[in-house]
């Protein structure tokens, strides 16, 4: 209990300190600080969508699927290029866009499947290669879509595009888009959504189990190997959600699967390997410090590059001085 | 037969070793070799780097650096177990190291390269020792994250550090004349090959003295060598160590090579190359890394290029990443041994099947 406490305490020092860091720095201009805290947010929900699959599958199978951030790309892409696709152009806007994430998200799911049953699953006996394999796979995912789409990236044009995505809003003098509102309010309801499936639902209760001891579970008589599978599914299908509610603001290049995959990691360790709570509100947590440092460093130092490296700083820095992370078992 | 055991000691050597040193005399007479079937001089045409001796050459060189690179990968991952997503920080990082100490000192090209080599070793060293120090106490898989993020690190600021030109980086024209890869690439290839075969009997070594055996007990189980009482984080750090002083002189031949330092040298490519390079040659053997360099990176010279099959032009070259991708899955699933490997257990298979038929026949 002392240790949660703590861990509560420390997290709200954090964050204060973070937006309060940045309130001094934006000099009292509200809207900047706004546009900050907003982008903050927006990276957070990303990351988090990213973030989740990695988390749950690590604590139930013990496999860190480097392969999340390129799921994160397909899901974009996917999105992206069904939505400008020529064929459906007879589609109104305002339903080619979700039908484009549901086709993202679809196929992120199915390649997931494809990934553990296919490719994971001879390989439960030798983790290090597991570890490999995903790695091997993200690069395959990479040059696949390069092979598709090729190099050059893509930018959601605003002309031709849906009613939210065109919106914007005014806070503290400012226009904010209302498309990254939209997101981070995907992200929150997604957060909650899983939260309750994990906490309410049958297979919520036999994940958690896993994730304590998949031996244990294995031995009452429930089809662990099954569980495996849905959940690197819903995990890598929650990842190209992501992306493709990302690409109408972010688009769809092929940096992008690093420049998700290492904030979420970050986040995963911050929030402690395997905690589900703890990788929500790390989530927001690395968000927000990204985007308090890009702030900073476009503003002040004039270098954008520190934005770029936050995650990793922040990486080195919780391996450092909390590797357990925030609400992980002493991991040893 | 005589026994092994009676032979004189350079019998001995030269009974286990006879492949490798046919294919060491096949490397050292083979720029004359290509010489004399082409009559290209192996010196170049004129006193210029021109011909099919000169040309073979450079893609050779590039084979020894990665290897290189690759033996010093196979060390932790393939002979300690731990496994690194950040070997291109070392490869880069020498590289940079030794450019800016000979572009930016005035220390003249020879003492430039003596003093930036051994600074790039040193720091090489010293960042592999650190990075282990933090996160190898850990699970395994952090080391795999930690060496990633800084890797990743690393690759963004460098490319974009003013001081280096962001990502173009800068030429290297401050090298001794010797090394000198347009004049004297005879002479380079020669200096990487002996570089080659130092490494090679390096690890070799380090392999069969009691610190390799206790760096095979920690692949093999870890837990278990704790508890016979050694310190396996100290040994760990030792490979990793040693590791990235390698990677960091592979990186050092490739700059001087290529007479130009770039981000590039730091990218995923030179993390995914060795690791690729290992497991198809064969984790945790000696020969795998050698087999495996050269294996890929001479096919991607022979593949890398327009293919006209009927009437259709398939550009394989362009895909070759891709096909190299599948490969490497198909092999981590289906021959995990990599090509050492599984031919060492094909023919311990077919002679456990021979045997039964010779002993019947003497009998």
């Amino acid at each position: 209990m002392q240790r949660t406490r703590g861990t509560y305490m420390l997290i709200l020092t954090l964050t204060a300190g973070l937006l309060v860091f940045s309130f001094v720095t934006s000099a009292g201009d509200l809207g900047s600080f706004g546009t900050t805290l907003l982008s903050g947010l927006f990276l957070g929900a990303l990351y988090f969508l990213v973030a989740s699959g990695l988390s749950i599958i690590f604590g139930l199978m013990d496999i860190l699927n480097f392969a999340q951030g390129a799921y994160f790309m397909i899901g974009a892409y996917v999105t992206y290029s069904l939505f400008h696709m020529d064929a459906l152009k007879g589609i109104d806007v305002n339903l080619r866009f979700p039908l484009g994430v549901l086709a993202g998200t679809i196929i992120g799911g199915l390649l997931g499947a494809v990934l553990e049953r296919g490719l994971l699953r001879p390989l439960y006996a030798r983790p290090i290669f597991q570890l490999v394999l995903t790695f091997g796979v993200a690069i395959v995912f990479g040059e696949a879509l390069k092979a598709i789409w090729g190099t050059e990236g893509y930018g959601w044009s605003t002309v031709t595009s849906f009613g939210i995505h065109q919106s914007q809003f005014e806070i503290f003098g400012r226009q904010f888009g209302s498309y990254r509102l939209f997101v981070v309010a995907v992200g929150v309801a997604l957060i909650v959504l899983i939260g309750l499936l994990l906490q309410r639902t049958r297979i919520g209760i036999i994940i958690r189990a896993g994730v304590e001891d998949s031996e244990m579970v294995e031995a009452l008589g429930i089809n662990v190997r099954a569980v495996f599978t849905m959940v690197f599914t819903l995990g890598c299908a929650v990842a190209a959600f992501g992306g493709a509610i990302a690409a109408p603001f972010l688009g769809a290049n092929l940096g992008m699967g690093n420049a998700f995959l290492l904030p979420a990691i970050a986040v995963v360790v911050l929030g402690g390997l395997g905690s589900y709570m703890g990788t929500a509100v790390g989530s927001f947590m690395v968000g927000l410090a990204v985007a308090v440092v890009a702030r900073f460093a476009s503003e002040f130092l004039n270098q954008t590059v520190w934005a770029s490296i936050t995650p990793m700083l922040l990486l080195i820095l919780i391996l450092l001085l909390r590797p357990s992370g925030l609400f992980g078992k002493e991991s040893r | 037969m005589q026994s092994i055991q009676t032979l004189p000691r350079w019998r001995r050597v030269l009974q286990s070793n006879w492949l490798y040193l046919a294919v060491l005399v096949f490397l050292i007479v083979f720029p004359h070799l290509v010489g004399w079937i082409t009559g290209d001089s192996p010196f170049g045409v004129g006193g210029r780097p021109r011909g099919q001796s000169v040309f073979w050459q450079s893609v050779f060189i590039e084979v020894f650096i990665l290897t290189i690179l690759t033996m010093s990968y196979n060390l932790i991952f393939g002979f300690t177990g731990v496994i690194s997503f950040g070997h291109a920080l070392f490869f880069g990082l020498g590289g940079y190291i030794l450019g800016l100490v000979l572009q930016m000192t005035d220390l003249g090209p020879e003492i430039g390269l003596v003093v930036g080599g051994v600074i790039g070793v040193i720091v090489c060293g010293l960042l592999g020792f650190l990075m282990g120090l933090v996160s190898l106490r850990l699970r395994g898989v952090y080391f795999a994250i930690f060496t990633l993020a800084i890797a990743e690190m690393f690759f963004i600021y460098i490319g974009r550090w003013p001081l280096t030109n962001a990502e173009d980086g800068f030429a290297l024209n401050n090298i001794p004349e010797l090394l000198n890869s347009t004049r004297n690439r005879l002479t380079y290839y020669y200096v990487a090959l002996v570089l080659v075969i130092l490494t090679f009997l390096f690890i070799r070594r380090l392999i069969n003295s009691p610190t390799g055996k206790v760096l095979l007990a920690i692949r093999e189980n870890e837990n278990r060598a704790q508890a016979i009482g050694y310190n396996t984080l100290t040994f760990k750090l030792v490979a990793i160590t040693l590791a990235g002083m390698m990677a960091a002189g592979a990186g050092m031949l490739h700059v001087i090579l290529n007479k130009k330092v770039g981000p590039e040298t730091l990218g995923l490519t030179y993390t995914v190359d060795p690791l690729l390079m290992t497991i198809i040659g064969g984790v945790g053997t000696h020969a795998g890394p050698i087999i495996g360099t050269a294996g890929l990176h001479l096919s991607e010279r022979v593949f890398n290029r327009e293919f006209i099959i009927g009437s259709t032009t398939i550009n394989i070259g362009q895909n070759w990443s891709l096909i190299l991708g599948i490969v490497f899955i198909v092999v981590v699933l289906v021959f995990p041994q990599g090509v050492v490997g599984t031919w060492a257990r094909w023919r311990q298979r077919r002679r456990a099947a021979r045997a039964p038929t010779e002993s019947g026949r003497s009998g």
